[in-house]
């Protein structure tokens, strides 16, 4: 994995991610003004905009804003911005899987860049959220980051993002879980104590993109 | 269909005219007296188009309201039976529709000086009723002519040419036969001097011929100027006789 | 554009006060055009454009369709060009309809598709109800001036680095072979449009500037986003090698002595010659790099080759 914040300057925090195969860059800008209708009395309004590599945003773009949505906002502290407005936008670069037949590697990246964002962006969070996108295939062994060809062979694939807290070292909640395919109660329950233990570990790296880009920031 | 000859070996060309020859140029000014405060029809060769012009008025939307200078809008209304097949859609949302009326707002915020008006709007409505061939020119020389009948304060004229590049001949204001048939350039010429407002080739031309384009495209802009003076000449002494019998 | 940028009086000032004395806040030249840095992606057809801090990113794509009734011996080529709040404030999503959008996606529009830089007729696979089409998407990632060159640049590179699966016809069968099957073929590309753009200022005053003889508008190449904001005319000129004018657009804006036009065309024609060439030979290392291991994987020999 490999992230760069800062990427762009006319926004107010910005992530250039690449992990294998995916490239998302996003970009936040906010708090700012909202119009009339977008505005909400008591909390940060978001307006996530995900924009595909190839062709125009459909439906499928739509789940995706939708389910990013839904993981960004219990850790921003929407309540320390009211009647303002945070924008999201996401561009994917390289989705590194068939468009047509998964959205996990790029949910995950698009979630993971976001967080990175808006840490840059200063925007106040509460805990950080670690995504993991994980293929189990025929012969039952879990894949993290699985390959296009992986992603194909696979029996199910699995979308997972947690809430970390205490220095990213305890797990809160499970903010996400997203499973497409064939597998049973006993595999989700191994899917998820599987994507934990990565969760945790890839939390470290996180930390230490995070320290690296404070320190950076502090000393320019 | 038999291929037309756009330049005859004798120098003619589709319509009878030379190379450095205008179409027939006819304009008349105020000739929707009660429905706005400056209006223009202009008949351009087969382009036919009349130009309203409103303002400068008080804001409807407190978001046009610019407290420095007037707000100018320009619509272009290309009705569906402009050209000879009727067209199915609308023109209205068109991005060369969008296009030309951001050129021409871009085009005459720079020569009305819109300075004097601050805190008011003017709109330019355009409604082509026939197209034939070199319309942002005509459309030019539309909005000059009614913004001169509003009264609005301006520089300088701007009269607006088509020229298109048959091989190595430049043919000053062409149709619309002739312009599927090259490559042409737009020009808004101010006054009688060689300043270009706009300029806009959207085909192939070579660069070294360019200059012979820009020329020509000149030479006739100055031309149409001087027509529309003639017009304005004439119908300042229609007024100025008929206020005078009272 | 959705929200105006807005830029201090006294920055306007110094901007254009700086501009009389023949300086640019970043230290170039009147007629210097920013470094262009153009870089590749994984697959084909994936190009990002940095000038200065501006940066574009191009993903060619493309699909087999059924071609327009009125065209069967073509494909279609489409550009799409949307912008998002990514590039800056003054970028609102979902609304593309203001006079600075529309004009950016026209004359990238003209440059390219309708000045036929793309051979559309060898798009086609059976005439009248197979071709292809072929997707430009244009990404603005940061907005710091020079949209229009940049996507230029990154759009017909783009195209010029793209290749497509390659085909086998059976009657009215089409096979398309994956990449790792068959060597995929280049798109034929008829020229090389290259977008430059001037942006002026008039430092004197309206008058001066319609009446007067003396033609002291200053026009420099390739402007910032400080100084985009603050010009009062602007030009773009679509040259290629063959010494063709692809577009012109002057939309108005400050009225420039023909001459002065003239002049500008002929200083594009200098630096698209040099774009030209890096663009090329860029997409010849890019290229050969990928080629690396094709030689030592390759089971072809010399006895076949001759």
């Amino acid at each position: 994995m490999q992230v760069q914040t800062g990427y762009l300057n006319k926004v107010d925090g910005s992530s250039h991610y690449e992990n294998k195969s995916v490239k998302v860059i996003c970009s936040v800008t906010g708090p700012i003004e909202p119009k009339a209708r977008q505005e909400l009395p008591t909390q940060l309004a978001l307006e996530v905009t995900v924009r595909p590599a190839i062709g125009v945003p459909t439906t499928r773009e739509i789940t995706l804003q939708d389910k990013i949505r839904g993981v960004i906002s219990p850790i921003i502290c929407r309540y320390k911005y009211p009647r303002q407005l945070c924008q999201i936008t996401l561009q994917i670069l390289e989705s590194g899987e068939e468009e047509t037949l998964f959205n996990v590697k790029e949910l995950i990246g698009c979630i993971n860049s976001t967080v990175f964002a808006l840490i840059d962006a200063a925007i106040a969070i509460n805990s950080i959220a670690v995504g993991v996108s994980m293929a189990v295939m025929g012969d039952g062994t879990f894949i993290v980051d699985p390959s296009n060809e992986q992603l194909k062979k696979s029996v199910s694939t699995h979308a997972l993002v947690f809430q970390l807290v205490d220095g990213s070292k305890v797990v809160e909640n499970v903010l996400l879980l997203d499973s497409f395919g064939n597998f049973d109660e006993s595999t989700l329950f191994e899917v998820l104590e599987y994507g934990e233990k990565h969760a945790l570990s890839l939390a470290k790296d996180f930390r230490k993109t995070i320290e690296t880009k404070i320190k950076k920031d502090l000393f320019m | 269909m038999s291929r037309l000859e756009i330049y005859s070996p004798e120098g003619l060309r589709l319509d009878g005219r030379r190379w450095n020859e205008l179409r027939k140029f006819d304009a008349s000014i105020n000739t929707h007296a009660h429905l706005s405060d400056g209006s223009s029809y202009l008949e351009q060769g087969n382009n036919k188009i009349f130009t309203l012009v409103k303002g400068p008025r008080e804001p409807s939307q407190r978001s046009q309201l610019d407290q420095s200078k007037a707000t100018l809008n320009v619509t272009v209304n290309i009705t569906r039976f402009s050209k000879f097949e009727r067209s199915k859609a609308s023109h209205k949302n068109e991005r060369r529709t969008l296009e030309i009326q951001t050129s021409l707002v871009r085009t005459f915020e720079k020569n009305l000086m819109l300075q004097n008006y601050p805190r008011t709007v003017i709109d330019i409505e355009i409604h082509v009723l026939q197209q034939d061939g070199g319309l942002v020119g005509s459309l030019i020389n539309g909005i000059t002519l009614a913004c001169i009948d509003a009264g609005i304060a301006m520089y300088d004229y701007i009269s607006g040419v088509s020229v298109g590049l048959y091989d190595t001949v430049p043919l000053l204001d062409i149709n619309s036969l002739e312009e599927n048939a090259m490559s042409c350039a737009t020009l808004g010429v101010v006054g009688k001097t060689e300043k270009l407002s706009l300029l806009l080739v959207e085909d192939k031309i070579p660069l070294d011929r360019l200059e012979n384009v820009l020329a020509i495209g000149i030479a006739g802009a100055h031309r149409i100027r001087d027509l529309m003076d003639q017009e304005l000449r004439r119908h300042a002494q229609k007024r100025i006789a008929n206020s005078s019998k009272k | 554009m959705a929200k105006d940028i807005e830029i201090s009086t006294a920055e306007a000032q110094f901007i254009v006060g700086a501009l009389k004395e023949r300086y640019r806040l970043d230290g170039r030249s009147f007629d210097e055009f920013r470094e262009v840095k153009i870089k590749f992606g994984n697959e084909y057809g994936d190009v990002m454009v940095e000038m200065g801090e501006t940066k574009v990113h191009v993903r060619i794509s493309c699909q087999v369709t059924q071609p327009y009734e009125d065209r069967p011996f073509e494909g279609l080529f489409l550009i799409s060009t949307e912008s998002t709040p990514m590039a800056g404030p003054q970028f609102e999503n979902g609304t593309n309809t203001s006079g600075d959008e529309v004009l950016i996606s026209r004359i990238i529009e003209k440059a390219i598709r309708r000045s036929g830089a793309l051979d559309v007729e060898g798009l086609c696979i059976v005439a009248g109800s197979k071709c292809w089409a072929v997707r430009a998407n244009v990404h603005f990632l940061n907005c710091d001036g020079g949209f229009i060159d940049a996507s230029c640049i990154a759009v017909i590179a783009g195209l010029m680095h793209f290749k497509k699966p390659d085909i086998t016809v059976h009657g009215e069968k089409v096979i398309v072979h994956p990449l790792d099957e068959r060597e995929p073929v280049p798109l034929g590309i008829l020229h090389i449009p290259i977008c430059v753009t001037f942006s002026f200022f008039n430092p004197q005053d309206t008058e001066e500037n319609i009446k007067g003889e003396s033609n002291q508008e200053i026009a420099i190449i390739d402007a910032t986003l400080k100084e985009e904001l603050l010009r009062d005319g602007v030009l773009t000129v679509t040259l290629n090698k063959n010494r063709e004018v692809v577009q012109v657009s002057k939309a108005g804006g400050l009225p420039m002595d023909a001459l002065q036009l003239m002049e500008c065309c002929h200083k594009a024609y200098s630096i698209i010659e040099r774009i030209t060439d890096q663009i090329i030979n860029q997409i010849k290392e890019d290229y050969k790099e990928r080629e690396k291991y094709k030689a030592l994987l390759s089971s072809e020999n010399a006895r076949d080759a001759s």
